[in-house]
């Protein structure tokens, strides 16, 4: 909310107060100002001049020499404007001045002939039509001969404001306001309020003679409205107009300035109607129906329908309540008569329709924040105050008042004085916190332990002990916890921290892939829905159930993952299209897999340790390796079966199933159409595992047994078995072939050759026997290595190599 | 034969002395002390020796041959260690050539931060607990005093699935939740992400926070205070400064926001700063009696506080991060930087 210094002049005492120091200090006390904006800040050394005599210059057809008087001095001008005359009142920019538009003027020769400097157009001072008359003619803004000859022209055209841009907190609808600005700025120096006039003289009559209101709608707690008539519409003056202008409002002219002029300064949003439209002498607040429209003052039109609330006549609706007036009822250069409207609705409502119709108004903003129902008597006495002095037009005795809400000007709060202390931690003395207090207008006295606050009706945020904490402690001043000393919980109870498990697993297995050369990523877990179908998932994959944004922020992130994998093939794509190479990747991450949709209830959120690799020279067993170790650091008896991901390579991958199969992981190539899907031309390794199952299982346990004192005695052998049977099959028979004295097997080579014959391969194992309690012989070990090759040769065919 | 003994050791120890290899060591060992070495000879003529000199001179004989083995020992020993030496220079590698193996990786920079957070919060009697980043429009906000409507919504921009589920915009859910199921006193903190329908070059739509909240007996504003001057002093260092702003949040009243020493100049003003020497790293407040009620804590027993910081911000100054987008950009020259 923007707030002109110089206005607020008009509420409280500033003259031993400066500009920059009320920012500081509004936003010590709760109300940030964002910015401080001078609002002549690009102007200065220009003068009001009056030009004494116009000249032809000597050497130039086009210019002409001035004299001009500038108060202090007189000056020489020259000039190829058109508009100057002898006589008239000029802007004058001299020697060093800065203009709106970013000049800066030198003093200079033209064609042989000296100028001082230079006349100024409404552009080059920054001000327009809507401003001062001639301010956008292409030429020198001719100025009002009151306008005294050597004044600043930032003084003269009252320009010389400054603007606090202050972030209103929405506990504080009463400080979108002048006046409730104005109020703080009191209590934080304890100076006093000065009331603004609601005084005006009236014609007599009775306003009720000229319209009614009927508000059917419980949306509106309040409509008040008066009558002008015999309006002569004009500019405002100067002074008025600047107010406007300062905070960025085009002045328009005096009774649609007054209507902005009492929403700025009061808060409170006005309308004001020509009478000749409004038919039937009659406002109705009430829904709209549906198939009603109006055409509004944004140039658009609106289909209405029961949740928009309308200010209607008795035939048509003339204003969407609280947002934007109609066209077909509003101020226009043929007005005479008018009525003033100060409402208030109801903030839900018109905050719905303001979205409903993408429109924000100045007047929309502050219903939306909430406008005290007690508020509009005194803004249309304020108005109607304006209208009177500025003489434009007669007021008719009498104001219509509909209120359907009980109006309570204070409310009584009894706290108490310790509680207060204690919310705040500190001891502020009780004079201290009275006199806080009451110079916020909340009329406070103590007795005992007990504070009776009266609060004021704009402070509807005072409800209870924390409120009135918050503010004293606003204004006492929150540096007092700057330098806090002392010892935290002195009063309270000792609590034990502790780590979700998931977490401790996590940063276990992120610590181990870091160690093994992997980095960590980050990734959205918003993605497209293509994302599927670029990881090939099936039709019927649940996966393809996703979650849909309402209001997407772009397409590419419209629906909420239920795959991890789309993230980190993205990020492997990316890298390596920047040049990166050795890839080696990892995010946790959740999913997030709706039971139903559309969604009724939340949907489960599973984390994920998700990891990539594209590295020359990777493999599956080492990828393996990798997913075997992380394993190792859970208590997880598992066994690896053919992979059924879509977007693993079918013959190169496996998941991880535990014994009562579930999946809670799966790794492998990544499938080679996944990878042209997404513009990869180098194998990409991928894993992925549950990390919330494997949190929840039993902590790892650990039994050991005592080092045999008998050696382990190894032996080689090869066998040649058909490329189907598997090292998993082989190693098992040579485990039960073995029987007690088995140690450990390990194969150390594969070999392949046509000499073994088709499909066939040559499997090496180093077989490892130990007794517990006796030093093997050679016979026992023989007749071992006999029944393995037996076994072996029975079970798969296997021939001694 | 005496003199004979006396000119072995002189001639001997000068001779082994004077060996520079293990080889003339070993022959000069055979000189002497082989079969048919001098001394050998000797001790073996020894018998021809007339009996009252025989202990005489055998005991000069054992003496020579102790001296020449000890001499014989001691250059073996020197000239063994040389030879090791000599070895050793020969094998001698280039130090500055690159390492082999696998390098180590990195963490994100943002789970070093959170890392470190929550361990400063655990060694304050916390408990990190985690919680639903698609949530009802109750936990998210209706429960922290924004109904419907309430112009407070304005704040945060949110991500809607439906009228009443949504991304969280805060972790705040997760004081209701906690509110809700746990029993006073507790400390939680709540790392995890949220996500707001704006970005643009300073924002991302999906950001990162910490909520922590503390519900008690007996704490108020000072406690607070307390807690995040020691909280800030183990993330940026002892003399870090604190500045305490007013502010306001539904939830909690007195609301207030807490400015550090700027992590990019070290408080001496930069344009991150605006010059102000801080910046902003935690909301904060008390805990609104009325959030208490609606959560089921009995707010004339218990009072909590309430604090959290937006954390991206504060990696990417405490990291130097030149641009907000590097967070998920994950671009291994990045990331490779934050080993």
């Amino acid at each position: 909310m923007k707030v002109s210094y110089n206005w607020l002049k008009d509420f409280v005492d500033l003259s031993d107060i400066s500009a920059e120091e009320i920012a500081e200090r509004l936003t010590v006390s709760g109300f940030e100002v964002e910015e401080v904006e001078y609002a002549n800040k690009y102007l200065h050394d220009v003068y009001v001049g009056k030009i004494l005599k116009i000249e032809r210059h000597p050497a130039a057809d086009k210019l002409v020499v001035c004299q001009v008087d500038v108060g202090f001095k007189q000056v020489q001008i020259i000039t190829s404007a058109t508009n100057v005359f002898e006589g008239a009142h000029v802007p004058v920019s001299l020697d060093g001045a800065d203009l709106a538009n970013g000049v800066k003027i030198k003093p200079t020769a033209m064609r042989g002939v000296a100028s001082d400097g230079m006349f100024c157009s409404g552009e080059e001072l920054g001000v327009d039509d809507n401003y001062i008359e001639g301010g956008s003619l292409y030429g020198i803004l001719i100025l009002p001969e009151d306008m005294k000859p050597g004044t600043k022209i930032e003084d003269a055209l009252m320009l010389n404001d400054v603007v606090f841009d202050i972030n209103v907190t929405p506990n504080r609808p009463d400080c979108n306001s002048v006046v409730g600005i104005a109020r703080e700025i009191c209590a934080i120096y304890g100076k006093e309020f000065k009331e603004a006039d609601v005084s005006y003289k009236t014609v007599g009559e009775n306003v009720k003679d000229y319209v009614s209101v009927e508000v059917k709608t419980k949306n509106c707690p309040r409509y008040t409205a008066s009558y002008v008539k015999n309006i002569k519409l004009e500019r405002s003056p100067l002074w008025l107009r600047s107010r406007l202008w300062n905070v960025g409002i085009k002045p328009i002219n005096n009774m649609v300035d007054i209507t902005n002029y009492i929403l700025i300064e009061q808060g409170q949003p006005m309308h004001a109607f020509d009478y000749k439209y409004i038919d039937g002498k009659k406002i109705v607040v009430r829904q709209a129906s549906a198939g009603e429209e109006i055409a509004v003052l944004n140039g658009n039109s609106y289909k209405l329908d029961s949740d928009v609330m309308v200010i209607a006549d008795a035939n048509k609706p003339v204003v969407i309540a609280g947002v934007i007036g109609g066209v077909n009822s509003c101020i226009g250069d043929d007005t005479t008569e008018s009525v003033f409207e100060c409402a208030v609705f109801d903030l839900k409502s018109v905050r719905l329709t303001a979205k409903k119709f993408g429109v924000r108004t100045d007047s929309s903003a502050r219903y939306e924040k909430g406008v005290n129902v007690n508020l509009p008597t005194t803004a249309l006495k304020r108005a109607l105050h304006l209208v009177d002095q500025l003489g434009c037009g007669e007021i008719v005795d009498g104001v219509v008042d509909v209120c359907s809400k009980q109006l309570q000007q204070t409310e009584e709060l009894k706290i108490s004085y310790s509680k207060v202390c204690k919310i705040l931690g500190i001891d502020v003395a009780k004079e201290k916190m009275l006199q806080i207090l009451n110079g916020l207008g909340i009329v406070s006295s103590i007795e005992g332990d007990v504070i009776t606050c009266v609060t004021p009706y704009t402070r509807e945020d005072i409800k209870n002990e924390n409120d009135i904490a918050e503010e004293v402690i606003r204004i006492y001043g929150y540096d007092v916890y700057n330098n806090v000393e002392g010892v935290m919980f002195e009063n309270s109870s000792i609590t034990i921290g502790q780590y979700e498990p998931r977490l401790v697993l996590e940063n276990n297995l992120k610590n181990l892939l870091v160690g093994g050369g992997f980095y960590e990523t980050l990734n959205y877990s918003l993605y497209t829905a293509s994302a599927c179908d670029k990881l090939l998932l099936a039709e019927d994959d649940e996966r393809r159930n996703v979650i849909k944004i309402a209001n997407p922020i772009s397409e590419d992130m419209s629906t909420i993952r239920t795959v991890m994998a789309h993230a980190l093939l993205v990020d492997v794509a990316y890298n390596l299209s920047v040049g990166n190479k050795d890839l080696r990747l990892f995010e946790a991450g959740r999913v997030y897999q709706p039971k139903a949709l559309p969604l009724t209830e939340l949907p489960v959120e599973n984390n994920r340790l998700s990891i990539a690799v594209c590295e020359n020279g990777y493999n599956f067993f080492m990828l393996k390796g990798v997913i075997e170790n992380l394993l190792l650091n859970v208590d997880l008896q598992y066994k690896l079966e053919r992979s059924k991901q879509s977007y693993l390579h079918s013959g190169v991958s496996a998941d991880v199933v535990t014994a009562d199969g579930k999946v809670v992981g799966w790794f492998g190539k990544v499938h080679p159409t996944v990878l042209k899907n997404y513009d990869i031309n180098q194998d990409v390794w991928y894993a992925e595992l549950d990390t919330d199952y494997l949190a929840a299982l039993a902590e790892k346990k650990y039994a050991t047994k005592e080092i045999s004192k008998y050696p382990v005695v190894e032996r080689d052998i090869a066998v040649v078995v058909d490329e189907k049977v598997t090292n998993g099959e082989l190693v098992a028979a040579i485990k039960s072939a073995c029987g007690k004295i088995f140690y450990d097997v390990n194969l150390f080579d594969v070999y392949r050759s046509d000499a073994l014959g088709e499909a066939k391969k040559s499997m090496a194992y180093k077989i490892m026997f130990m007794s517990e309690d006796k030093t093997l012989t050679g016979e026992e070990i023989n007749s071992a290595v006999n029944k393995v090759l037996k076994s072996l040769e029975f079970r798969y065919g296997a021939k001694l190599r | 034969m005496k003199e004979k003994l006396q000119q072995i050791v002189e001639i001997g120890v000068n001779e082994i002395a004077a060996a520079d290899d293990l080889k003339k060591l070993d022959e000069i060992r055979v000189k002497y002390l082989g079969k048919a070495g001098e001394l050998t000879q000797i001790l073996r003529g020894m018998k021809d020796v007339p009996a009252e000199d025989r202990r005489e001179v055998g005991a000069l004989a054992n003496t020579v041959r102790e001296s020449i083995e000890k001499a014989l020992t001691e250059k073996l020993c020197v000239l063994e260690n040389a030879k090791l030496a000599a070895d050793m220079e020969k094998e001698r590698v280039d130090i500055t050539e690159p390492s082999q193996g696998v390098k180590k990786g990195a963490l994100h920079p943002l789970t070093r931060f959170n890392n470190k957070f929550m361990d400063i919060c655990v060694a304050m009697g916390f408990t990190v607990v985690q919680g639903p980043e698609v949530e009802t429009d109750y936990y998210n906000f209706e429960a922290l005093n924004v109904p419907k409507n309430h112009p407070a919504r304005d704040m945060q921009d949110t991500f809607f699935i439906t009228d009443n589920i949504l991304l969280r915009s805060q972790t705040s859910n997760m004081q209701v939740r906690c509110m809700e199921t746990m029993k006073p006193p507790f400390k939680i903190v709540c790392p995890g992400r949220v996500y707001r329908n704006d970005s643009d070059s300073s924002h991302s739509p999906i950001f990162n926070q910490f909520e922590a909240l503390v519900v008690d007996e007996n704490i108020g504003l000072k406690d607070l205070m307390l807690m995040i001057k020691e909280i800030l002093k183990r993330l940026f260092g002892e003399d870090v400064k604190m500045r305490v702003r007013p502010s306001y949040f539904p939830f909690t009243e007195p609301s207030i926001e807490i400015d550090a020493t700027c992590q990019m100049c070290q408080g001496k003003g930069c344009s991150l700063c605006k010059g102000s020497g801080f910046s902003e790293v935690f909301g904060a407040g008390v805990v609104n009696p009325k959030v208490l009620e609606m959560s089921g804590i009995d707010s004339t027993k218990y009072s909590g506080f309430a604090f959290g910081p937006g954390i991206d911000r504060s990696v990417m100054v405490t990291n130097k991060i030149p641009n907000i987008k590097y967070l998920f950009r994950n671009d291994l020259r990045f990331l490779k930087q934050m080993r």
